[in-house]
């Protein structure tokens, strides 16, 4: 039987996914992705944000892989719209924005202090 | 400079081949003339005499009521020299030879100098006459020549020659030139003749030249001009239309302008285009003067490691081997922002497309009409069985896209320029790849033919059908891709590059052999990765036989070696005779870290066994043999010599790890050697402790020395005693020493161990060992306490030893001293 076109999913380094039809790819690992879309996990749901084509630099490429559509997919995701689930982002980030603060203090209290790895390039 | 770049081309059409005309970028090195462009058979008089003639000519041109301003000027010009100027533009229109047109212009163009008075030309006016009296002074007959009359004589040519002439002088002639440029462009060739251009003004931009004649004038007349003129030139030609290009000219290359261009230009240049391809913009420089071997490697445009091209097999080799690099086409970056232009030739536009920003590291291609997306259609096209509908320049409608899910249409649907015929997508034969390089009209008859034969669609092909953006890649150039990253798993030695990898998978392997019995057949996929060869490349520079010395050309292929050093390697021998020679303890720390490396291995020995598998253990056994044979042997000093050589051993021990090294070796030495080594040890004792005096490390030993005493025999133990007590004094050293008087009181309590177990043992059979029991009781008494150092243990049978030999007062001494 035939098989449709396979997706590919990327991950980046920033921790975003994306999800769409691979085009083209360089020696560099430069991707143009098409159709794309990206995908946002908060918990159990997720929502999909169209995003049109992508052309993503190498270097900020963590794993590509393609996307079996023919397995059963069996997710306990729940899929939400664009709003709810960039709702929950939001909500998921300052969350942790808060514990991070409190912990900051506490620490501060403590008179140590853990720099913040903000640019995961830092070495 | 892609205009400049088409005017080349066409101007390379005449048959000129003596070069390139130099744009500011690069000089093409080989051709590089200094007296402009292809000085071939004329001279530079010559030359300038005829631009001075077409100079002229522009003014006349003007005169006889081409209009364009301020050439009214030179009516008085036209009017005094018709004659000459007239005969000219017929030689020009049927293209003269240069030489002779050089002539002819300059000699009508010097015969209307003279009487010139137009203000801007004031300057050059009076170099052209004195040229020109000079010249037809000396050949009056050029003088008579040009009496011709000059219907529709395009001024253009020989203004813009003489203006390229003054353009040395003046910037503000070299526009002149310029209005040229885009009419010498193919696709006007037949009737525009552009109104006759200025030196004096701002010149509007066209020019009163035959196609020819444009040509001929500019690869004459830019040359001159040199570097300056070129900035002007691309300034001016701004002014005709930005032959600018918009980031999605690839797609809209084919749209109606090109299609518009194509039909109101016919295909003039399409078969001089054909050599073009080849030719032109493929064309290299002349081969450096070096074989391949010997020489350098060829110039390359594009860098070793670019993906594979177009199937356009004999231009890709020609790419190869003769590279674009000496045509630069400018970049555009500056003329992507203006509208897409209407009057493009083709060539010109190819050129964009293929310009270096277009290129990514896929190489361009020589049918540059056909973009990517075009041949992933016909990719497509063919797999699907039938072409993409409509002529593959045109971009398919956006009717047939799958939505794309989860959200609005396609933001490309901007994109397509006129939705093409989505025609009965049927018919029996694909359209072929190498249909690839046709001319568009030609391709577009194909398709509507092949279209018309109709065809069945396949069923279920409809989706892949649908995705016209499928194959964008072709499978060459994800090989290559793949090829790049697969490259980088290449090892010679997995192991040792990879280590957690490798044992990591094959846990995995392993673990899933088990699993897989149970379960059911799952193939997984397994990465193979590409396995290198160790080769070992010794260099050996390139001789000639007979020939005197070395080569004096050195290039990447023969590098040259440019002092001769002599490596002289010494062998593993002579090394440490003169290392033993010169520097003793360098070669003992040496000796020390080659035997603890493999101790180190005979320690391991016992867990790799276990771990290794069966094939593998015979193997580990045989070189855990050899090893300890090595290690026994590096003690010895001397390859023939059975025993253990002292001075070697002390040489280790003088060393502190040497010392360490020993007491780890001892365990595994044959008890022979080892025997031997611990008596080395007693007899040297005294030096040994006056090393150890900072270290204090001797005592290290005592566990592995006290092991191989114990399992001494009698008459060993008494020679070990005898050893330690040996020469005068020794001994009161010893009893200063810790490790000393330990060793001492461990070889007492030995003997006394053996007597009181044994009463058969030997240790009374001869006196040395009474003897040296008193001798060394003498020595504990006569020792001061102080001077005693205490030992690491004092062993509790010792008093029942002396109590044997001594008296009850001495024994209470020695109880004290023991204390």
């Amino acid at each position: 039987h035939q098989q449709l076109f396979e997706k590919h999913l990327v991950l980046l380094r920033d921790g975003r996914t994306l999800i769409g039809y691979l085009r083209s790819i360089d020696q560099f690992a430069n991707l143009v992705f098409h159709q794309t879309v990206e995908r946002i996990h908060v918990g159990k749901k997720f929502g999909d944000i169209p995003r049109g084509i992508f052309i993503v630099r190498g270097e900020n490429v963590v794993l590509l892989g393609e996307i079996d559509m023919d397995k059963p997919c069996d997710t306990v995701l729940q899929q939400v719209s664009i709003e709810e689930i960039l709702e929950e982002q939001r909500l998921q980030q300052q969350a942790k924005q808060e514990t991070e603060k409190v912990k900051m203090q506490v620490l501060k209290d403590r008179g140590l202090s853990i720099p913040k790895a903000d640019n995961l390039d830092e070495y | 400079m892609f205009r400049f770049q088409s005017l080349n081309e066409d101007c390379m059409l005449e048959e000129e081949d003596d070069g390139l005309i130099e744009d500011e970028d690069e000089i093409d090195q080989f051709n590089d003339d200094t007296f402009g462009a292809g000085a071939i058979d004329d001279d530079w008089q010559e030359e300038h005499k005829r631009l001075a003639e077409l100079d002229e000519r522009d003014e006349l041109g003007a005169g006889l009521g081409f209009g364009g301003g301020g050439m009214g000027g030179d009516s008085d010009l036209s009017t005094s020299e018709r004659p000459s100027s007239t005969r000219i533009p017929s030689s020009v229109v049927h293209p003269p030879p240069p030489s002779s047109l050089a002539s002819l212009s300059f000699s009508s163009s010097s015969s209307r100098l003279p009487p010139s008075d137009v203000e801007d030309r004031v300057g050059e006016g009076d170099l052209a006459e004195s040229l020109a009296r000079l010249i037809l002074d000396a050949d009056p007959a050029i003088a008579g020549v040009g009496a011709a009359e000059r219907p529709g004589l395009p001024p253009g040519s020989s203004g813009s020659g003489l203006s390229a002439l003054r353009g040395l002088d003046q910037p503000r002639v070299l526009p002149q030139p310029s209005p040229i440029l885009p009419p010498t462009q193919p696709h006007q060739h037949p009737q525009h003749q552009l109104p006759p251009g200025l030196p004096a003004s701002g010149l509007p931009p066209s020019s009163m030249l035959s196609y020819q004649q444009q040509q001929h004038l500019l690869r004459r007349g830019t040359a001159p001009m040199g570097q300056m003129s070129s900035h002007s030139i691309w300034e001016n030609s701004m002014g005709f239309g930005p032959v600018s290009v918009t980031p999605g000219l690839l797609t809209h290359m084919e749209d109606n302008p090109l299609m518009s261009i194509i039909k109101e230009v016919g295909h003039p240049k399409r078969a001089p285009q054909g050599r073009n391809d080849e030719d032109l913009s493929e064309r290299a420089p002349p081969p450096r003067s070096s074989s391949p071997v010997i020489g350098s490697p060829p110039v390359r445009a594009v860098p070793i490691g670019t993906p594979p091209k177009q199937p356009m097999s004999h231009a890709l080799n020609h790419q190869i081997h003769h590279p674009t690099a000496v045509h630069v086409r400018a970049p555009v970056q500056h003329r992507y922002p203006a509208p897409f232009p209407e009057r493009l030739s083709p060539n010109t536009l190819l050129n964009i497309a293929n310009s270096p920003l277009c290129r990514g590291p896929f190489p361009p291609r020589v049918g540059p009409v056909l973009s990517q997306i075009q041949r992933a259609q016909l990719l497509n096209s063919q797999v699907a069985g039938f072409p993409r509908g409509g002529p593959p320049p045109l971009l398919p409608g956006g009717g047939g896209f799958r939505p794309f899910f989860g959200g609005p249409p396609p933001p490309h649907g901007h994109r397509m320029g006129p939705p093409p015929p989505h025609g009965p997508p049927n018919h029996a034969p694909p359209l072929r790849h190498n249909t690839t390089h046709l001319h568009p009209q030609h391709r577009r008859m194909l398709t509507q033919r092949m279209q018309s034969r109709g065809g069945d669609r396949r069923p279920g092909m409809d989706r892949r059908s649908r995705d016209p953006y499928s194959n964008l890649m072709t499978q060459k150039e994800k090989e290559w891709v793949t090829k790049i990253q697969m490259m980088q798993l290449q090892s010679t030695d997995p192991y040792l590059d990879d280590y957690y990898y490798q044992n990591y998978y094959e846990k995995m392997e392993k673990r899933q052999e088990k699993e897989q019995d149970s379960s059911k057949k799952e193939h997984t996929t397994k990465l193979i990765t590409p396995q290198v060869a160790k080769v070992e490349h010794t260099y050996r520079p390139v001789q000639f036989a007979g020939s005197l010395g070395k080569l004096t050309v050195s290039s990447v292929n023969n590098p040259r070696k440019m002092i001769d050093a002599v490596v002289t390697t010494r062998s593993d021998d002579e090394e440490k005779r003169e290392k033993q020679v010169w520097n003793k303890r360098r070669q003992i720390l040496y000796t020390v870290e080659k035997m603890y490396s493999l101790l180190l291995e005979v320690q391991d020995f016992e867990k790799c066994f276990v771990q290794a598998p069966e094939e593998d253990r015979e193997a580990l056994l045989e070189q855990h043999k050899s090893n300890t044979e090595q290690l026994c042997s590096s003690l010895r000093e001397k390859e023939w010599d059975d025993r253990v050589s002292d001075e070697q051993c002390v040489m280790i021990m003088s060393v502190r790890k040497g010392k360490r090294l020993i007491s780890r070796l001892l365990p595994f030495l044959p008890s022979m050697q080892a025997a031997a080594v611990v008596m080395a040890i007693a007899r040297n004792l005294p030096a040994l402790a006056k090393k150890d005096k900072q270290d204090q490390v001797l005592c290290w030993l005592v566990e592995p020395v006290s092991a191989v005493i114990q399992s001494l025999s009698s008459a060993s133990l008494t020679d070990l005693l005898q050893e330690l007590q040996g020469s005068e004094g020794q001994l009161a050293t010893v009893l200063h020493n810790k490790f000393g008087v330990t060793l001492l009181y461990v070889i007492l309590s030995e003997g006394e161990r053996m007597q009181s177990s044994d009463p058969n043992c030997q240790l009374m059979d001869d006196n040395r060992w009474t003897e040296l029991v008193f001798s060394v009781t003498r020595e504990l008494l006569s020792v001061p306490s102080s001077s005693l150092s205490p030992p690491l243990f004092t062993p509790p049978n010792l008093l029942s030893l002396f109590s044997r030999y001594v008296d009850r007062q001495r024994l209470e001494l020695l109880q004290d001293k023991l204390q």
